[in-house]
């Protein structure tokens, strides 16, 4: 379970005008654009949050805004574009933003009936490419797909995709945008001209969240940049989420492990557990695994430093013991296996909850009685 | 914008638009419908990003302005108004509200920026014609059934027109065709139409243009570029895309030397086609056709309900023949014939057929024949 942007109130990448920290990729697409060789599919990968649909949506813009307007230059060419932006003002970034671009189709997983996202991509969205590139172009001639994102489709649809990808029309683009490429089919992935996004610098993500949230202090801002890893989506999604408090949170009560304050957990669970505390509660779940991976992997490191919030790392003398790694490592797996389950199945969160705490007891009791 | 309008006048426009407006769309500003006030009159636009229709209707307008509402919602406002009511319409530019009133009921309807809205209509033309309404109807009438649905090959999906020659004579051209059978309906070039751009017409464009045209007295103006094509039609504008593909070369699949030639009185023989076909299976729906002098035996089968057979008087006198079609397919065409015979020229159970309406060059179909 991932912190949903969307619901987190951050702009969605159709509404976003700036791209952070992503030079090269950009200059991978305008160079292409300016030779005249645009391959007709692209695969933009890299982490959750770090801006690969943002990229898209900047360079879906880019093409759509060329060719409307200018009716033939003079005196030769106009000159090469020197980047992607176009600007907020400008009707093909309104129309872009408001879904409302004939030459733009953003294929992603379907609603249901009762207007829920379904889990994956289904192929009767994968065929509505197909119907949209069997038409002509409404406004430049270039007629733009994003697929956000590939990691979602289905068999079916990922089939039904490779179809497309293999007959290309004309004057088309088809961007793709993918956490895992390596997990697509390998037919699509050599289909596509790969674009791997990579971690922003976190005086990036700081100077981004110090923009979006002015009052954020300066520990929390280091914080949120630590925990996002290079992510300005995820940094901005657990700022608004109160990700730094959930995640101080979950360190505090941890921290005495393996003898835990069972009152206080009950406490946090039951809070948790409320109705209105859906996104707090799908954040915590998130976040528990982040700190056991961070704290592992602080642990098998051994670097010193590098805490997102005080005592975030007081286990890891406690941890690195190899003989317990094991038993972490299954604590790790529980706590990824219950998300996945209590989203399926609508588990009893309190419950949940408890049972990653007891994970969390059992590796931690197997150890040798903690150096005092 | 503030305006005064009839609702009698603005009820008929807006039948017309809103119904191109899909029911569900995850995309709001897809259910909007535009207005645009002008010192003219107003103007509703309405698309479903594949085809945009535009209508003009008088108005006392006040003070000029754009925004867009609700389609569905402002055209059942409109219905359930008092026949004879005026209804003004107010949205101060800048609001988020249009409220329009109309004696003692008042509604305030939620907008979206004009600039969200799909842009369908702009740019430019190549070619413009003129036809009449009824020959447009025509045209449409008698090929639209004959159009595919198979949607892999997509680019039969439409009906084509484009310019042609027929016997030494320049003629306008409207063809359709599944792949079993084929219409062509032709009238003379019109002034303008010379060297148009062949333009495959979606089903969905044809569907609403028909619509458009439903007892039209006026001629139609017909505009097109490579990839769009425009009907006005007095007061409305209808703006579509077309289909991206080549349509295929079908003067090949139009035999000349069939020399087998059968009167037959249409409408008689369409009614025995029909009755017979009730004994053939869904899937199969064959009929056969056992041809000998001046005698036509119509009969089908099948293993679950029977047979049937039924004699039709023709005229024939080029030696015996056994052919066996889809029954639904020779309805069709039976139905388009006007005049008191059908003229059939075969050449054997293999060969395609051609059919005419006796008294009528301009419109020809050709029929694949089944195995029976």
């Amino acid at each position: 379970m991932t912190v949903d942007q969307d619901e987190n109130g951050v702009p969605h990448p159709r509404e976003t005008a700036e791209l952070l920290g992503h030079e090269a990729a950009e200059a991978a697409l305008l160079e292409a654009w300016n030779a005249g060789r645009v391959p007709h599919a692209w695969l933009i990968s890299g982490p959750k949050g770090i801006g690969k649909a943002t990229l898209a949506y900047r360079f879906a813009r880019f093409v759509l805004a060329q060719g409307v307007g200018d009716s033939g230059a003079l005196f030769g060419a106009p000159d090469p574009a020197g980047d992607l932006a176009v600007a907020p003002e400008d009707p093909v970034f309104r129309r872009v933003a408001s879904g409302g671009h004939a030459d733009l189709l953003t294929v992603e997983r379907p609603l249901d009936a009762s207007g829920r996202r379904k889990s994956e991509i289904t192929v009767n969205e994968v065929r509505r490419l197909r119907g949209f590139f069997n038409l002509t172009a409404a406004e430049s001639g270039h007629r733009v797909a994003i697929v956000d994102s590939a990691d979602e489709l289905n068999r079916n649809a990922a089939n039904a995709l490779l179809k497309i990808l293999e007959e290309p029309p004309e004057k088309s683009l088809i961007l793709l945008i993918a956490q895992a490429p390596e997990a697509l089919l390998p037919t699509i992935r050599s289909r596509c001209r790969r674009l791997a996004l990579r971690p922003l610098p976190s005086d990036l993500v700081i100077a981004l969240l110090a923009r979006h949230y002015p009052e954020l202090l300066e520990a929390e801002g280091t914080a949120l940049a630590q925990l996002a890893a290079g992510s300005p989506g995820r940094a901005l999604g657990l700022a608004e989420a109160g990700g730094v408090a959930a995640y101080q949170d979950i360190v505090s009560l941890l921290a005495p492990l393996p003898r835990l304050d069972w009152g206080a957990v009950h406490g946090w669970a039951d809070r948790l557990a409320r109705r209105e505390n859906d996104r707090i509660y799908a954040l915590t779940l998130d976040l528990l695994a982040l700190w056991l991976s961070r704290l592992l992997r602080s642990a098998a490191s051994g670097r010193d430093g590098g805490e997102a919030v005080p005592g975030e790392f007081g286990l890891r003398g406690f941890v690195a013991d190899r003989s317990g790694l094991r038993r972490w490592l299954d604590a790790a797996e529980e706590i990824a296996h219950g998300a996945a389950l209590a989203d399926a199945l609508n588990l009893d969160r309190k419950q949940l909850l408890l049972n990653v705490v007891f994970a969390l007891g059992r590796a931690a009791q197997a150890m040798p009685a903690r150096a005092s | 914008m503030k305006l005064t309008i009839e609702r009698a006048a603005l009820l008929t426009a807006l039948s017309h638009v809103q119904s191109v407006v899909e029911r569900r769309n995850t995309i709001p500003i897809l259910s909007n419908v535009q207005i645009e006030a002008n010192a003219q009159g107003i103007s509703l636009t309405a698309t479903d990003l594949d085809l945009a229709v535009v209508e003009r209707v008088a108005a006392k307008v006040a003070q000029e302005g754009t925004t867009t509402v609700p389609a569905h919602t402002f055209y059942e406002i409109v219905r359930k108004l008092p026949e004879g009511a005026e209804i003004q319409c107010v949205y101060p530019s800048g609001e988020q509200r249009l409220s329009l009133s109309a004696g003692r009921s008042e509604f305030s309807l939620a907008c979206l920026p004009k600039e969200d809205f799909p842009v369908m209509t702009a740019g430019d033309f190549s070619h413009h014609f003129s036809i009449p309404a009824a020959e447009l109807r025509r045209l449409i009438d008698k090929t639209r059934f004959a159009i595919s649905t198979e949607e892999t090959r997509y680019y039969l999906n439409g009906i084509y027109l484009h310019a042609g020659e027929s016997g030494g004579i320049k003629v306008l051209r409207g063809v359709a065709t599944d792949g079993h059978r084929l219409a062509r309906v032709e009238m003379p070039l019109p002034d303008g139409a010379a060297g148009i751009p062949g333009a495959i017409v979606p089903r969905k464009t044809v569907t609403e243009l028909r619509k458009l045209i439903d007892g039209v007295d006026d001629d139609v103006r017909i505009s097109l570029s490579e990839t769009r094509i425009r009907f006005t039609v007095g007061d409305a504008l209808l703006t579509s895309k077309l289909i991206d593909g080549t349509f295929p070369d079908y003067e090949r699949v139009i035999p000349s030397g069939n020399d087998k030639h059968m009167e037959v009185e249409g409408k008689a023989f369409a009614a025995a086609v029909d009755r017979v076909s009730t004994i053939a299976t869904e899937k199969g729906r064959a009929v056969k056709l056992v041809l000998d002098r001046d005698r036509l035996v119509l009969s089908a089968m099948s293993p679950e309900s029977g047979s049937a057979t039924e004699e039709v008087p023709v005229s024939y006198s080029d030696g015996p023949l056994e052919i066996g079609f889809n029954s639904r397919y020779l309805i069709d065409i039976t139905t388009q014939i006007e005049g008191e015979s059908a003229h059939f020229a075969m050449n054997d159970a293999a060969s395609p057929t051609v059919v005419r309406d006796g008294n009528d060059d301009s419109a020809l179909y050709v029929l694949m024949p089944m195995r029976v």
